[in-house]
């Protein structure tokens, strides 16, 4: 099989590899894995409180060159966007622009897992930190 | 397919008659010629006699491999080239790739699971299709504490990886992941003894069917959904195993 450009790209130079401290309340984690090949992802994002906008965004991924350019696509993509609107990419964007072929279609999907993931955990931190601080008083 | 047609014979109307004289046949050659038989187009269990059960004597199966795979060698049936010859070929080819199936209890398991209407992928990408749409988070398949401890080992791994090319690589890190290579082999282990569990009670289902009693779909699905969960768990364990034998080198 071979990989696409893009694809090659991505594996060669990967955008933003690296982690953020876990426990920082505008950090949110996602890690996500494919149970049919076992690969695994974590993707991080750190938010703007007052704009809900991305305003960085790390991954690190064990697995197949697919997986690494989706995750570092995905990236750059959530990178400048709102919160809501990171949750609007879908796995199939991904697939287009790296023109992945049908057998790589789950490492896409598990790029999307890992944004929603990451935005789910950061929305998570919100709510709870919220009414703790108002109780505290 | 459904349950109800899971029988240790071939159904009625997968039993045809002998090319060549007329007999009944089974799956590959005339019980009362020996001729060999076009491939009738049958499962693996159903190949070698066999209900869809997961306990499987692999001693009588190797028997029986080796028995089927002296009468129906090419060599044996008719002149090159004929039409006989060629259903050999395809028999023969057949007869071990289903044979290389069943006596793995892993590939076994999977190939029943398939046979079962399991599309693994499937189900992940509309779990996330489903995210999407309700906003709720996709479940993933393993316990998280499990891509955890993967990822985990997966950074030691890169770390030792690194540091061989430097050539300078680190007693203790290597002792560490030695010993979690060993907790990974005796994890392996327990997964293989808990899926054989998984398939006692599919077999159980399987026996009453034969017996001819009801078995509900939620009962299957039930069994089903453990297994698959199971193998999932084991695809990142072996890959583990898999990798940091590599990064030691043995
Ligand atoms: S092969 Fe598993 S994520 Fe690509």
């Amino acid at each position: 099989m071979s990989y696409s450009d893009k694809v090659i790209d991505h594996y060669n130079n990967p955008r933003n590899v690296g982690s953020m401290d876990k426990s920082s309340n505008d950090v949110g984690t996602g890690l996500v894995g494919a149970p049919e090949c076992g690969d695994v992802m974590k993707l991080q994002i750190r938010v703007n409180r007052d704009t809900n906008v991305i305003e960085e965004a790390k991954f690190k991924t064990f697995g197949c060159g697919s997986a690494i350019a989706s995750s570092s696509l995905a990236t750059e993509w959530v990178k400048g966007k709102t919160v809501d609107e990171a949750l609007t990419i879908k796995n199939m964007d991904i697939v287009k622009e790296l023109s992945l072929p049908p057998v790589k279609i789950h490492c896409s999907v598990l790029a999307e897992d890992a944004i929603r993931s990451a935005i789910a955990d950061w929305k998570k931190k919100q709510e709870t930190t919220k009414p703790v601080a108002v109780e505290a008083k | 397919m459904t349950l109800t047609s899971i029988t240790a014979k071939p159904a009625p109307e997968e039993t045809q008659t002998c090319w060549s004289c007329g007999s009944m046949r089974a799956s590959h050659f005339c019980e009362a010629c020996g001729k060999v038989q076009p491939p009738a187009p049958v499962d693996y269990f159903t190949f070698f006699g066999l209900p869809r059960k997961l306990n499987i004597d692999v001693a009588l199966l190797d028997r029986d491999f080796y028995e089927l795979s002296r009468k129906l060698h090419p060599d044996l049936n008719a002149r090159a080239g004929s039409q006989e010859q060629e259903w050999s070929l395809q028999q023969s080819s057949r007869l071990n790739d289903a044979h290389r199936v069943l006596k793995d209890p892993i590939k076994r398991t999977e190939y029943l699971l398939k046979l079962e209407g399991v599309e693994l992928e499937e189900q992940s990408k509309s779990a996330t299709e489903q995210a999407r749409v309700t906003g709720q988070l996709k479940k993933q398949v393993v316990p998280p504490d499990l891509l955890e401890e993967v990822f985990e080992l997966n950074m030691q791994l890169e770390e030792l990886r690194a540091q061989k090319k430097m050539g300078e690589d680190d007693p203790a890190l290597i002792e560490e992941i030695g010993r979690q290579k060993l907790e990974l082999e005796e994890k392996h282990e327990a997964l293989l003894e808990e899926l054989k569990k998984y398939w006692k009670g599919w077999d159980a289902l399987i026996d009453r069917q034969l017996a001819r009693q009801a078995v509900s779909q939620e009962e299957r699905k039930q069994v089903r959904d453990k297994m698959v969960d199971l193998l999932n768990r084991r695809n990142y364990i072996r890959n583990l195993v898999r990798d940091v034998s590599e990064v030691l080198g043995d």
